[in-house]
């Protein structure tokens, strides 16, 4: 057996073929015109007894445990190795085989492996480099090892000469870090990793990253289990009693809710990811308040399923929020019926349209790296018609909240029935004889007529799920919320591959989707921080929960009254955004968003968070930080979870900073500054800006002996100026 | 990212709006100046003009607010969206709910067609019946005139679509700027553009009260977006938050400053416009005092009423031709239509009667246009308690300059069938209205009485050369007649 490459090619034996089975698969001279590089293998090679030896130590180097069997089933369906089998089909994006991470060199995982494996990859290789593919070949044990893209294959005897793929250079990364043959993290490469993976940094999480590497860290966080639920959190703040408040018909609670669980929550990495996701699968507490009892507890709960399948499939994450109360509510599921011949009615269309344009395949058929596929005009190809919608209608129709639960009383005129709590928690119902029984055919599957509901669903959330467009439709989105607004395709084609296929070969591993976002090269490179385009702005929920993580905000009194912070009544203080209160399920902005009358605009660059940035919102984004930022939120009822209406009770702190640390330096001007560019900027604020905001605060700095509220305000002036310049609210 | 050059850019925009793009390889530097002339005579004008888009977020029911009166059409939409007599979960209005607000032309349709407002909608059936208001019927994106057989011929070529139909963002866009979700040129943006040079002001040719909406983005006129409280401030640059005045300089200086990184240079962009403009559009505001009363609790009222007090100030704020947006959101009733639609039909009719009062007051009825507009119409068919996403609907026109008291445009049949029967032919399913009037032509015959000459409305609508004359489809006229053009 060979490598076959354009260096090697004298050397390859005559019958060569290639390492698998495709029918796409292209003449080996083709492959070596076109300067391609793959690996192939003869089928005249040695047995394959020693394979498992190999196999099971690198799998178990990178974490997994799968069997080798496994292994070459996802080679040969990962869409990362379009590349080797050189099919035309898809095209490949060029940056899809960038030949290292920041993480992690090809030659240091190689040099790596040679340590660690010296039986398969014994002595010291050179590198060759073909195409995009770096690899190493050992003559004494006839074995390849390469790396492409972040992938690593490995190829020789013991896998049966055929190519496989045993992980992602990042797998590695910690092992090799822990090895000693690359450079240990900076604080702030390991502070620009963390504002990306949750919301904060602090001294204790950048120790903590620069001595585990990014990769275990990050593993670690999501295999925390779930805090306090939102809906447990919610009954323990007393919110759950049928009393004189009529909690049952608040959204405060909702509110108080969502905000303690992005600002408090002691799980933040599965916080942040539930948050980008709920922009994705978006309900809003205020448009479901008037369509149930108890929307508050609607919404923890679908908090709560975000989180719980945050790291998980995204299968199971479909299905749990389709049938959750408060999506029933928001996208009319609720009390949607079956056709009636006799009327004239119909299956309300809302969900079956938001489902497909949202929540999984979007408008566009797309290609793996996101862009759009075209017809023969250039025209974008749509991925469904509006028949496909009026059939799917049918699947969700049948469904209810479960309302044969006990109901209570209000014990407020005039004594409204109250539906049970736990109506808001548990699953739509299916009432089969409320079920279309008619054939439901969409985006090219036909469920017969008469098919029962539980099994109409299954058919059309797999259908959903196994559309090429989820991957790619959801990870941009997920790298625009995390990481940046415009990325590269090959970065997206990256993701999509990740979700479509883990190292298991599992589809819709949501977890290792998020890891490969941030993990990749365009979001860890050093490319991006001097690039002029590259980064996101920080939405301004984010900002604020950053600040509360930041300075450890807690309560002085248990509870934890923040309110939704889109304030219409009062649009000079409105943050403009609130966790769980997008206007419509649009979200708070678009994906595909450019910002008009912009150089982005002539580009076609989209910022989606730009579409709630305006004259109005960029003053009351700077009053609403004012607002909390030398003494917090304050409430004039702290003692008490309910809303006081009319209360004439003055107004003091209850949801503080602890700024102990930062009041230790605050006479410091330069170490202050120091300090919050790296807690809250990662270090990206520029020298001049440092001396800038230096220079400003050094108009009053404060000495030793003046007073504590001196002290206090004038960190509180500090914090204004970091948190309100372009440098901080531009995310790198 | 891959970013023109901004030169590249202007020059497109010039010659996409003198409407030479197509040619631009070509294009005579005589055709060229020719179109610069024109554009520069048609807002010579020292009178003062505005154009008030009301937006109603969603998707309005078409058939619940602008309502089939007359017996034999009455008679099907209610067996239509009754749901079977006397159902609980009927979404037709009862007919003697309507007759308050009935409609009183002044040429009878043909046909004996009659319609009726919403019942909560009194005020703007006034209007209507008094000649400051106007019905146009049917109205909805279109690339080309387009039958049903066309519609559904496949043949995308001979017989393009709008795109994305049914999708809210997409048909919003689309019907604000020809384009789906990413577009960033509107028409009432490239009416300010025309309209840029005239002002004084630049900055306020263009005001959106609705946050940003590419309706109002030109290719060199922005949109200036104010709260329906004013002007917001940063109390930091105000208040004693800084206390020392140096410092508050400082902090000033730093959220303007110009950035080599584009998404932080547009973000401080829009900081130095804000205060820049802040101060300027209070004191504006603050000087204008209005008798009309408006109404509270209304959110599309609140923003109207600043519009009016902005219209008060035209003079100090230096404008003479001026393109407003607005909105009111809750329109999406694919539940609850008869017991939400009602509220927000309030809500417009007492927004919409309150600024033509505020208007006369203010002497400028004759030359302040309002008309709305929506993501599309709906479903005629009921889902059981609300109705589904659709194309086309019908809109009003309200102000002094309309030639109100009339219907424009085409009654469509009331249907949901799916025969090959002339009355099946308006609708692509369940009472989906195939529009019989494009947004281009209304929005043309707008442009037309704010003074944007024939030969600019290409630059400014781009699919408008499907219609009209030129078109050859005069059957689909530019200038709808709604407007007295004098």
């Amino acid at each position: 057996m060979k490598m076959y490459s354009t260096k090697e090619a004298q050397s390859t034996p005559a019958v060569v073929t290639p390492c698998m089975a495709s029918e796409a698969r292209p003449a080996p001279n083709k492959l070596h015109e076109s300067n391609e590089s793959a690996f192939y293998s003869s089928d005249d090679a040695y047995s394959p007894a020693s394979w498992s030896v190999v196999s099971v130590a690198l799998l178990a180097a990178c974490g997994g445990g799968g069997a080798p069997e496994e292994m070459t089933n996802i080679g040969a369906t990962s869409p990362a190795y379009q590349p080797l089998l050189g099919s035309s089909s898809q095209p490949v994006p060029s940056q899809l085989a960038a030949t290292s991470t920041a993480l992690l060199t090809a030659d240091e995982l190689m040099n790596w492996a040679e340590g660690a494996f010296s039986v398969y990859f014994p002595g010291r290789s050179s590198t060759q480099i073909s195409g995009s593919l770096a690899y190493r070949f050992y003559s004494q044990t006839g074995n390849y090892i390469g790396v492409l893209g972040s992938d690593v294959l490995v190829l020789g005897p013991p896998t049966d000469n055929k190519v496989i793929t045993v992980g992602k250079l990042f797998d590695f990364a910690d092992q090799v870090a822990a090895s000693g043959n690359v450079q240990k993290l900076t604080a702030e490469e390991a502070a620009r990793f963390l504002l990306q993976a949750q919301f904060s940094s602090s001294d204790a999480e950048i120790a903590a990253v620069r001595q585990k590497g990014f990769s275990t860290w990050l593993d670690e966080q999501h295999n925390l289990s779930r805090s306090q639920s939102a809906w447990d959190w919610l009954v323990a703040q007393g919110y759950s009693a049928v009393d004189i408040n009529e909690y049952f018909f608040s959204t405060y609670p909702g509110d108080f809710a969502s905000w303690y669980q992005i600002m408090g929550a002691p799980d933040p990495v599965r916080q942040r990811a539930a948050l980008a996701l709920s922009e994705f699968f978006v309900v809003s507490l205020g448009g479901v308040s008037d369509s149930m009892n108890w929307a508050s507890f609607g919404v923890a709960r679908y908090w709560d399923i975000l989180c719980t399948h945050a790291f998980g499939n995204y299968r199971s994450l479909l299905e749990d929020i389709s049938l959750s109360p408060v999506m029933g509510a928001y996208l009319n599921t609720k009390g949607n019926r079956k056709e009636d011949p006799a009327s004239g009615r119909v299956p309300d269309e809302n969900y079956a349209r938001e489902v497909m344009q949202l929540f999984s395949i979007g408008l566009n058929q797309l290609n793996l790296d996101g862009t759009p596929k075209l017809n023969g005009a250039g025209q974008p190809l749509d991925s469904y018609t509006q028949a496909d919608v009026s059939n799917l209608a049918r699947v969700f129709t049948g469904y209810d909240i479960d309302n044969t639960l006990a109901r209570s009383v209000s014990p407020k005129p005039p004594y409204f029935q109250i539906n049970n709590i736990e109506a808001a928690r548990i699953p739509m119902l299916l009432d089969p004889r409320q079920h279309s029984p008619l054939e439901k055919s969409f985006l090219g599957v036909t469920i017969p007529a008469n098919t029962p509901g539980q099994e109409s669903l299954k058919i059309a959330l797999d259908t959903l799920f196994n559309h090429p467009n989820v991957g790619p439709f959801l990870g941009r989105q997920m790298i625009q919320r995390l990481v940046t607004s415009n990325p590269s395709p090959a970065y997206v084609a990256r993701v999509a591959s990740a979700f479509n296929s883990n190292t298991k070969g599992v589809r819709g591993d949501l977890g290792h989707m998020f890891k490969t976002i941030l993990l990749d090269e365009e979001a860890r490179g050093a490319a991006g921080l001097t690039s002029p385009t590259f980064g996101k702005l920080r939405e301004p929920m984010v900002r604020i929960a950053q600040w509360g993580r930041t300075f450890k905000i807690r309560s002085l009194y248990g509870y934890w009254k923040i309110f939704n912070a889109i304030n219409s009544n009062n649009v000079q203080d409105s943050l403009a955004q609130s966790p769980l209160q997008a206007p419509s399920v649009f979200n708070f902005f678009r994906p595909g968003y450019v910002p008009p009358s912009s150089v982005l605009a002539s580009s076609k660059a989209t910022a989606p968070e730009f579409q709630i940035v305006n004259e109005s919102t960029t003053s009351s984004y700077i009053n609403y930080l004012q607002g909390i930022v030398a003494l917090g939120f304050g409430s004039t009822d702290p003692s008490v979870p309910q809303i006081v209406q009319g209360s004439t009770a003055p107004y003091v702190p209850m949801l503080v900073p602890d700024y102990s640390v930062e009041l230790g330096i605050v006479h410091d001007t330069e170490a202050l500054i120091k300090r919050l560019n790296l807690l809250l900027c990662a270090g990206q604020l520029s020298a001049s800006t440092q001396q800038f905001i230096a220079k400003a605060l050094a108009i009053d700095r404060p000495t030793i002996e003046k007073s504590a509220d001196f002290k206090r305000y004038h960190l509180a002036r500090a914090i204004l100026f970091v948190m309100c310049s372009a440098e901080y609210l531009v995310q790198k | 990212m891959h970013f023109l050059k901004p030169e590249t850019h202007t020059r497109r925009a010039f010659l996409r709006r003198s409407g030479h793009l197509a040619i631009a390889g070509t294009a005579s530097p005589f055709a060229m100046s020719l179109a610069a002339m024109s554009e520069a005579a048609a807002f010579n004008a020292t009178d003062y003009k505005a154009l008030v888009c009301v937006f109603l977020l969603g998707g309005n029911d078409y058939a619940n607010t602008v309502v089939a009166y007359d017996d034999a059409n009455y008679g099907k939409y209610n067996a239509i969206r009754a749901a079977g007599a006397g159902s609980a979960s009927s979404i037709a209005l009862p007919k003697t709910s309507l007759a308050a607000t009935r409609l009183e032309p002044r040429t009878a349709l043909a046909g004996g067609r009659q319609y009726a407002l919403h019942p909560s909608m009194p005020g703007l059936t006034k209007l209507f019946n008094d000649g400051a208001a106007a019905v146009q019927l049917n109205v909805g994106p279109l690339v080309v005139p387009l039958t049903k057989v066309q519609y559904y011929s496949g043949n995308t070529t001979k017989y393009p679509l709008p795109p994305k139909l049914f999708s809210h963002n997409d048909q919003q866009s689309v019907w604000q700027s020809s384009s789906p979700e990413g577009s960033t040129i509107g028409w009432g943006g490239n009416i300010g553009d025309l309209a840029l040079s005239g002002n004084t002001n630049s900055l306020f040719t263009c005001i959106s009260l609705a946050g940003n909406s590419v309706y109002l983005a030109g290719d060199q006129a922005l949109q200036y977006q104010c709260s329906p409280s004013g002007a917001v401030s940063a109390k930091a640059l105000k208040n004693p938050f800084f206390y020392e005045p140096v410092m508050r300089s400082a902090f000033a200086e730093l959220i303007q400053q110009s950035s080599s990184h584009v998404l932080e240079n547009e973000y401080n962009k829009v900081t130095r416009r804000a205060i820049a403009a802040e101060a300027q559009v209070s004191s504006g505001i603050a000087g204008v005092t209005l008798k009309t009363p408006f109404p509270s609790g209304n959110s599309l009222a609140g923003q109207l009423k600043v519009v009016a007090q902005l219209i008060g100030a035209r003079e100090k704020l230096g404008n003479k031709r001026q393109v407003f947006m607005v909105q009111l959101g809750g329109f999406d009733l694919h539940d609850n239509l008869i017991s939400k639609q009602p509220g927000l039909m309030q809500q417009v009719s007492e927004a919409l009667s309150a600024f033509y009062s505020a208007t006369v007051e203010l002497g400028v009825a004759s030359s302040v246009t309002s008309f709305t507009a929506s993501d599309f119409g709906r479903t005629l068919t009921s889902n059981g308690d609300g109705s589904d996403h659709g194309w086309g609907g019908h809109h009003l026109v309200v102000g002094g300059a309309v030639n109100g008291k009339s219907f424009y445009g085409t009654p469509p049949p009331i249907s949901v069938g799916s025969t090959g029967a002339p009355d099946d032919q308006w609708h692509v399913g369940q009472g989906r209205l195939l529009p019989t009037t494009s947004v281009d032509q209304y929005a043309a015959t707008l442009a037309q009485w704010f003074g944007v000459a024939p030969t600019e409305l290409g630059g400014v609508l781009p699919n408008l050369r499907n219609f009209g004359e030129e078109g050859g489809r005069p059957d689909y006229p530019v200038n709808l007649g709604f407007l007295r053009t004098v």
